[in-house]
């Protein structure tokens, strides 16, 4: 069987916001001075992992681990600096959903915009507006311009169309906590469904129980590498004892 | 045909009542390799193919969301440079009077100037702020970045396409008729439109390093603007300052587009040679630059 998810040492390197001259007379500036070095920051170093069509693997680490620069680069978002990442088929990207809403447009545009920078097609979304708007529970808003949208409604509206989809990738970056309770469930239902209908999934999570339960292996980050991989029950203890 | 050929049209449909979402053909083979090398041109080309969807998307929501709240809505579109024009007629023709030569009614030279340059500040302005206003969604979802600023250049076409009609009844209305050649006004407006995306390609690879490059720009597309003789005729240009006006290539552009909108007549060869030559410079540029710096551009962002 193919892997879905092949990262050869990838690393990725921020450059510091305060090395970062905002103004060409700061820059000028700093060029003169000779200041300008290009100082970085390794969000993620030399991290390895192969993971196949149907596999969960758990991501945990502290805040700051490079949990989410990971996930953005098996969502293509960030090419990795050094090494390289491969995947294989539709990535469903969940990582902060809603990205691209337009306050001024409705909820039925948002749908086809979202849903086509996602990478589907206008017309394929169109086709499916009416079970978007069904399962997030917007059907009677749909025309409404979002701006006048609760957080709660675009967090579920975001949610119904990044998963209405069957992904041979799915990347779930802390985003199963939106809506209330009932809300929640149904989600987490779903990325059930996901999971079973074969996808890979990497997901990010701070819920020690959940990330336990549904995955197969767990990656343990700290500053950006990686300090422990494989079965969630060991890595998980291990990253829960204190030091 | 599908703008992605990985994802192949629904096979979904209706089980107990649920509407299920696509299922992906898992036999065709999409692989994303970060390891594959970026060649310029081929690479924006077929993202812009495969996007197609989303630049028409763009484009849409360019044009309308930005009078969205107002009631007059799209009309704004004709309404914004019919009111720039009146004003400058005011001022130049009234106050300054300006003599023109030729039989050509000033408001016509005075309208299709401000057309044109409206369309080559705008365009640069918008697509090389594109990257920088879309820095919340590239970072989020992966789109290549060149969708966003070709979408805006396409916009700030469109909508000097929109715009011609008001030039066009101008025209109609003070006897100068329409000339057979306006059918060739899409060459100065292709040509102009590859010089706006090139140009605004620089721009937004700088303005992601240098937020102050957007200021920049509006200056000096401004001065570009002044230099080019948009409302006043080239005949009041002192002969010592005439190099600087030829030296401008929206001087041709802007004489090739006159010529075709009503005038009927050609411009003088070297000024297509100008038109064509700036274009496809500036547009290899522009890609070039841009090639060079895309890696960059998320991680900054």
């Amino acid at each position: 069987m193919t892997v879905a998810v092949e990262a050869t040492d990838v690393s990725l390197a921020y450059r510091l916001t305060r090395d970062r001259a905002g103004t060409m007379k700061e820059f000028a500036i700093n060029l003169l001075k000779r200041k300008v070095k290009r100082e970085e920051f390794w969000a993620v170093r030399d991290v390895s992992f192969s993971l196949s069509p149907g596999e969960v693997l758990g991501v945990i680490g502290p805040n700051g681990a490079g949990k989410s620069t990971l996930m953005k680069m098996v969502a293509r978002v960030l090419p990795p600096t050094e090494g390289r990442m491969v995947v294989r088929g539709v990535v469903a990207p969940m990582i902060e959903l809603g990205a691209g809403f337009n306050q001024e447009m409705s909820a039925h545009d948002n749908i086809v915009l979202y849903g086509t920078l996602l990478g589907r097609t206008p017309s394929q979304m169109r086709d499916r507006i009416g079970a978007i708007s069904e399962w997030a529970e917007l059907d009677d808003f749909i025309d409404v311009p979002i701006r006048s949208y609760s957080s709660g409604m675009l967090a579920r509206l975001g949610f119904a169309v990044a998963t209405d989809i069957e992904p041979d990738v799915l990347v779930v970056d802390e985003v199963l906590s939106v809506g209330d309770t009932a809300f929640q469930e149904k989600s987490k239902e779903r990325i059930q469904r996901l999971i079973h209908s074969g996808a890979a999934v990497l997901f990010v999570s701070h819920q020690m129980e959940t990330v336990r339960e549904m995955s197969d292996r767990v990656i343990w980050l700290d500053h950006g590498r990686m300090v422990m991989v494989g079965d969630p029950a060991e890595v998980v203890d291990a990253y829960a004892r204190p030091a | 045909m599908e703008a992605k050929p990985w994802l192949l049209p629904s096979t979904g449909g209706v089980v107990d009542g649920v509407s299920l979402p696509p299922r992906l053909n898992m036999t065709t083979t999409y692989v994303y390799d970060s390891d594959q090398p970026r060649r310029p041109i081929v690479t924006e080309l077929s993202n812009l193919w495969a996007y197609r969807g989303l630049l028409k998307l763009l484009v849409t929501r360019d044009l309308t969301v930005r009078y969205k709240r107002s009631t007059l809505g799209v009309w704004w579109t004709l309404l914004n440079p019919l009111l720039t024009m009146t004003v400058l007629w005011i001022v130049f023709s009234q106050f300054f009077r300006f003599e023109m030569p030729g039989d050509v009614p000033y408001v016509a030279y005075l309208l299709s100037g401000i057309l044109l340059i409206t369309f080559f500040a705008q365009g640069v302005i918008a697509t090389g702020s594109s990257i920088v206003n879309s820095a919340s969604v590239l970072s989020k979802v992966y789109v290549p970045a060149e969708v966003f600023a070709v979408a805006a250049s396409v916009a700030a076409l469109v909508n000097f396409v929109i715009s011609l009609i008001p030039l066009l009844a101008i025209q109609l209305i003070t006897g100068v008729g329409i000339p057979w050649t306006v059918i060739l006004v899409p060459i100065p407006a292709f040509f102009l439109l590859l010089l706006v995306a090139g140009l605004g390609l620089l721009v937004a690879s700088a303005a992601v390093y240098f937020y102050d490059v957007l200021d920049l720009t509006a200056v000096l597309t401004q001065l570009l603007g002044y230099l080019t003789p948009t409302f006043y005729p080239i005949s009041i240009v002192p002969e010592r300052f005439l190099p600087l006006i030829y030296a401008n290539p929206l001087y041709s552009y802007l004489t090739v587009f006159r010529g075709f909108i009503y005038e009927g007549a050609f411009a003088p060869t070297w000024m297509f040679g100008v038109m064509t030559g700036t274009s496809i410079v500036v547009l290899l540029t522009g890609v070039w630059v841009f090639t060079r710096s895309w890696k960059n551009l998320v991680v900054v962002l």
